[in-house]
């Protein structure tokens, strides 16, 4: 089951990244959330998944394909003039950056919490158990995000509309 | 079952899986293939007509034009697939699946009756059984990928009315997915919990306990938002016949279009359900505490076909909405109404109520 969610994953990705289909990309997208949401169901966090649908390919990823329409560009465009160094510093950067969150997980403190003592650890795998950590040791946090996207609410729409 | 299970040599469980599937999908393929004969008997009883009642088994059971349906699906099949030139040949295939099993998984976690106990075995009568940590989460997030099937749908007919319908879709969804979650919110506060079952189970046999009552406002919201991301009239802009000639299913013919209006009427039951059981007590028989299992599940079905008869009742009453008046219907009075809802809501339970 972990194999054909992570190939999901993976393949979904994939595509993402060589499909010169604007559209196909975004749908491979889908594929890959759907596959990071069944990972979250095997590893017992079913409210996880829900959210994960719910919030990205429910929410974000429609309005991403919305916003690709309304644009109407179908076709990745070559490049006028190709750097292909910037492919190579592009793969040096990402595996970097992957090399690095592997080794910060494996180094976090709940990972080796996990190894010594395995299935006793708390879980927020029910709704109120997220809104509980939420609101109350993540509060600070959690209306410093709001503020963001208020803000950033504000600024689309003054950018957009001159005349209100 | 114990018998079934040990003549097919598994499990209790694994045969109730099975067996539930298999009602739960026929049942609702069975009610939406209904529904698009009642949707055309119901028009024309609006409309003083009389409606399709001409087709009959072997030229002589005519059963108040049921056989319709037969009639149809047959010749959806045998039309020609015709696929037009210019479109995004595997994207044109996908869309039709794409609406269509959305609408079908919907359904999964609806509990259709209350539990039984058989042979030491408790049987729950909903597809997932309650306790999965999912809870409405899921129906809600299902519901979300319903869009998917009519933008997919849309972009790759290659066609500037399906285009512009698969746009208003999508638009429409987002815009009334959030007056929707809070309504549905609020109830999971009230009932503090968001397990079907929970929510049945608080509810009460008592009609003036189920949540319409003290949540009136909260259903109203949610069963407007419910007809915007089904896509029906008087919100039906992804089509809208009389402006963008049928939008996103313009270029679609055959079993293709057939299985996108089939999703369309299999997503209208899964949205019914999901009316019933949050603000109508599910299965709850009015002044029966203990209902019997068959009487649950029949509650539960008069409850979801009286649901799905009002889609037909308002789609044949209403006329379409401008798509700016819906845009402003939800973002100026649903979302402003469920924030209310929720906060009025939260203050009462704040004060002990």
């Amino acid at each position: 089951m972990f194999l054909v969610f992570a190939l999901i994953t993976l393949l979904g990705a994939l595509g993402m990244l060589l499909q010169r289909n604007i559209i196909v990309a975004g749908l491979c997208m889908v594929a890959a959330f759907f596959g990071v949401a069944g990972l979250f169901v095997l590893l017992a966090n079913p409210v996880a998944a829900a959210l994960q649908i719910i919030v990205y390919t429910g929410a974000i990823l429609v309005l991403v394909l919305f916003v690709i329409m309304m644009l109407n560009s179908h076709e990745e465009e070559p490049a006028e003039t190709p750097h292909p160094i910037q492919r190579w510093l592009s793969v040096a950067l990402s595996l970097a950056l992957g090399v690095g969150a592997v080794k910060l997980v494996l180094a976090s403190r709940g990972v080796q919490q996990l190894a010594v003592q395995g299935a006793a650890l708390p879980r927020g795998t029910t709704l109120e158990g997220v809104g509980a950590v939420l609101f109350a040791g993540h509060l600070l946090g959690f209306e410093v995000a709001g503020l963001m996207l208020l803000a950033a609410m504000v600024g689309a729409v003054a950018l957009t509309k001159r005349n209100l | 079952m114990d018998t079934l299970a040990s003549l097919l040599h598994t499990s209790p469980a694994l045969a109730w899986m099975v067996v539930k599937v298999v009602i739960v999908f026929s049942a609702v393929m069975l009610l939406a293939s209904v529904w698009t004969w009642v949707e055309r008997r119901g028009s024309a009883m609006i409309q003083d007509r009389i409606g399709p009642n001409r087709a009959a088994l072997f030229g002589r059971i005519r059963i108040i034009g049921l056989a319709q349906l037969l009639a149809d699906g047959i010749k959806f099949f045998f039309k020609e697939d015709l696929e037009p030139h210019d479109v995004n040949k595997r994207l044109f295939w996908l869309a039709p699946f794409l609406a269509f099993v959305p609408a079908m998984l919907g359904f999964a976690v609806i509990p259709f009756g209350r539990d039984f106990v058989s042979g030491g075995h408790v049987y729950h009568l909903s597809v997932l059984d309650p306790g999965n940590g999912m809870g409405m989460l899921y129906p809600m997030a299902i519901g979300g990928l319903a869009v998917y099937g009519v933008l997919v749908a849309a972009w790759s007919s290659n066609n500037k009315w399906a285009i512009l319908g698969g746009m208003r879709a999508s638009a429409a969804m987002v815009s009334y997915e959030i007056g929707m979650s809070l309504a549905v919110v609020s109830i999971f506060m009230t009932t503090g919990g968001y397990d079907p079952a929970q929510i049945i189970a608080a509810q009460g046999s008592q009609p003036w306990h189920w949540n319409v009552v003290p949540q009136f406002l909260g259903f109203i919201v949610f069963f407007t938002c419910v007809f915007a991301e089904t896509n029906r009239l008087p919100f039906d802009f992804a089509e809208g016949e009389s402006e963008i000639v049928a939008g996103f299913n313009t270029e679609y013919g055959s079993m293709k279009f057939s299985l996108l209006a089939l999703a369309e009427y299999a997503h209208m039951m899964t949205a019914s359900a999901l009316v019933v059981t949050l603000f109508f007590g599910g299965w709850q028989v009015p002044f029966v505490a203990h209902p019997g299992v068959m009487l649950s599940v029949l509650s539960f079905l008069v409850k979801l076909l009286f649901f799905a008869w009002v889609f037909v009742w308002i789609r044949w009453t209403l006329p379409r909405f401008r798509y700016d008046q819906m845009m402003h219907l939800g973002w100026k009075a649903m979302l402003p109404l469920s924030m209310v809802n929720l906060v009025v809501h939260a203050w009462l339970m704040s004060h002990g109520r």
